[in-house]
């Protein structure tokens, strides 16, 4: 019954986005890669992404002013952070390891562990006025950002720019709008690897393309959940299919189980993306992996493999890593302040 | 008892890539599971529970008002974000209702420095207007009020020490050279 509410779900999820591309949007992607589905209800523009920019690295998204969401999601770390978990502005423990955003906007689930979660519009919320944990402490206080905000000059002018039709409105719908737009923005398309499926010329060792027969084989079978172009079957399957149990059931972290209250689904968690994966440890959802081998030899299927395979996969997985993308000016913090 | 606090504050201040500090501010302890609070303090920073007040500058003019002195703890007040102006846009600015401020600090001998503080806010060591690398990054030990410590690398001569995106107007900070 729960796995077909999940399916469910996730139809009416897919069903409010289209996927008719926003003509007007330059999206800036190679020849051949379709842009990410966009909500019906949340076309893309300039203003909004820039807008939706400007929020990310406020901090007044926070109730103290502490910390914005690029506290944790730091672009030089493909947008997330190098600790196992991180504490919210009033000091609650963090409860999961910090996503990476690369390539965010493909994504059906969302987080970890909830396959209900699958519109950036509504995940951004939950840092913002979430309480379990509680991250950026707005909760059940959502108004008090909003008039912050509204009481800025320049966002005033920013919102009304972004959202004519709502009369640039500041809300949480705005809010959650204009940040989704900019997450979309976040791209990935330019690592060693893309370049080398182009036909460029790649300097990369033998054990780099051992290690990707390796990874595309069965024997490995890394591949059949760290699928497609941004590897990982959350960007090609319905949301239900993304969640998978890597290791022996975790004692604490009862994962999509918590969700569903199967026991079948115990210690399942959404397959994470391996784009630049290779700057963005800590790895798995606790963070408990502090290197790529630590967190490949964390997998079943990875029993039977030795050091020099380990090693081959973690050379292989070297090249999903796109200094173009983790260090674009477009996706950093603005250099001034708004208002 | 006293190895056991530094061998975890050790094994917490570890080694970090470029400027990366964002160690997670330690949830504050408890009565219940602490016995008695800044006992167990690494023996450079042992001058923490004796703090002087200190009012930050806001503005470059007001530094030599505002000198951090190596060995020797401080409260300090922080003016409003918004009034404060940088020498350098700060990694992390703290939003309009956060606080920072700036500090004038001079170094005697080359070492390893510990900028510790009672906040998770954001540090940034300037020499000659450009930000430096951390060393490490970590928490304090258990059962003090030690939430940050980043180390930096410094030569004799005078640097500024960026404060931003914290939360409340006070400060407790030190800085101290390593053994």
């Amino acid at each position: 019954m729960n796995r077909l509410l999940v399916l469910m779900a996730g139809l009416c999820a897919l069903a409010v986005f289209t996927l008719a591309l926003s003509p007007a949007f330059d999206w800036r992607l190679p020849p051949g890669v379709a842009p990410p589905p966009v909500p019906a209800d949340n076309p893309m523009s300039e203003a909004k992404v820039a807008l939706g920019r400007r929020l990310f690295y406020d901090a007044d998204l926070s109730i103290d002013g502490t910390m914005s969401c690029a506290t944790c999601h730091e672009q030089r770390h493909a947008f997330t952070d190098t600790n196992a978990t991180r504490p919210g502005v009033h000091n609650d423990p963090g409860r999961r390891n910090i996503m990476a955003l690369t390539n965010v906007g493909y994504f059906g689930p969302l987080t970890w562990a909830d396959p209900r979660v699958t519109r950036l519009e509504d995940q951004i919320l939950i840092p913002i006025a979430g309480e379990k944990p509680v991250e950026m402490g707005f909760a059940k206080q959502e108004h008090l950002l909003t008039a912050r905000l509204g009481a800025n000059a320049c966002y005033q002018r920013m919102f009304a720019s972004a959202f004519p039709e709502a009369k640039g409105e500041v809300s949480m719908a705005t809010i959650g709008k204009a940040l989704a737009t900019f997450q979309r923005t976040l791209l990935s398309f330019d690592a060693p690897y893309d370049q080398h499926k182009r036909g460029e010329a790649v300097a990369v060792s033998d054990e780099t393309w051992r290690g990707e027969t390796l990874f595309f084989g069965r024997r490995a079978g890394c591949a059949s959940c760290h699928a497609g172009p941004s590897f990982t079957d959350a960007a090609t399957g319905p949301p239900d299919k993304a969640f998978h149990r890597i290791d022996l059931p975790f004692s604490g972290d009862q994962g999509l189980g918590e969700i569903t209250g199967r026991n079948a689904d115990k210690a399942r968690f959404r397959t994470p993306g391996l784009r630049n994966v290779g700057v963005s440890e800590p790895y798995l959802h606790d963070g408990s992996a502090k290197t790529l081998s630590q967190a490949i030899r964390r997998h079943r299927a990875a029993i039977g493999l030795g050091d020099a395979q380990v090693a081959d996969l973690v050379a292989f997985l070297g090249t999903l890593t796109d200094q173009r993308f983790i260090s674009d000016k477009r996706f950093s913090l603005p250099p001034t302040r708004c208002g | 008892m006293r190895l056991v606090a530094l061998i975890i504050a050790g094994a917490l201040l570890s080694p970090a890539a470029a400027s990366a500090q964002m160690a997670p501010a330690a949830p504050a302890p408890t009565p219940q599971q602490c016995g008695a609070i800044d006992v167990e303090l690494p023996p450079e920073l042992v001058g923490w529970t004796a703090k002087s007040p200190l009012a930050a500058a806001k503005v470059a003019a007001d530094l030599p008002k505002a000198s951090l002195t190596p060995g020797k703890a401080f409260l300090a007040t922080l003016p409003s974000t918004p009034d404060v102006t940088y020498l350098v846009q700060p990694e992390k600015p703290g939003g309009s209702v956060s606080h920072g401020g700036l500090f004038d600090l001079t170094v005697q001998s080359a070492g390893t420095y510990v900028i510790a503080l009672g906040t998770g806010a954001w540090i940034d060591v300037l020499k000659d207007g450009a930000p430096m690398m951390s060393g490490s990054h970590g928490r304090g030990p258990n059962c003090t009020t030690l939430r940050k410590m980043v180390t930096f690398d410094l030569k004799p001569g005078a640097y500024v020490v960026q404060i931003s995106a914290n939360g409340p107007a006070e400060l407790p900070i030190m800085v101290a050279k390593r053994p």
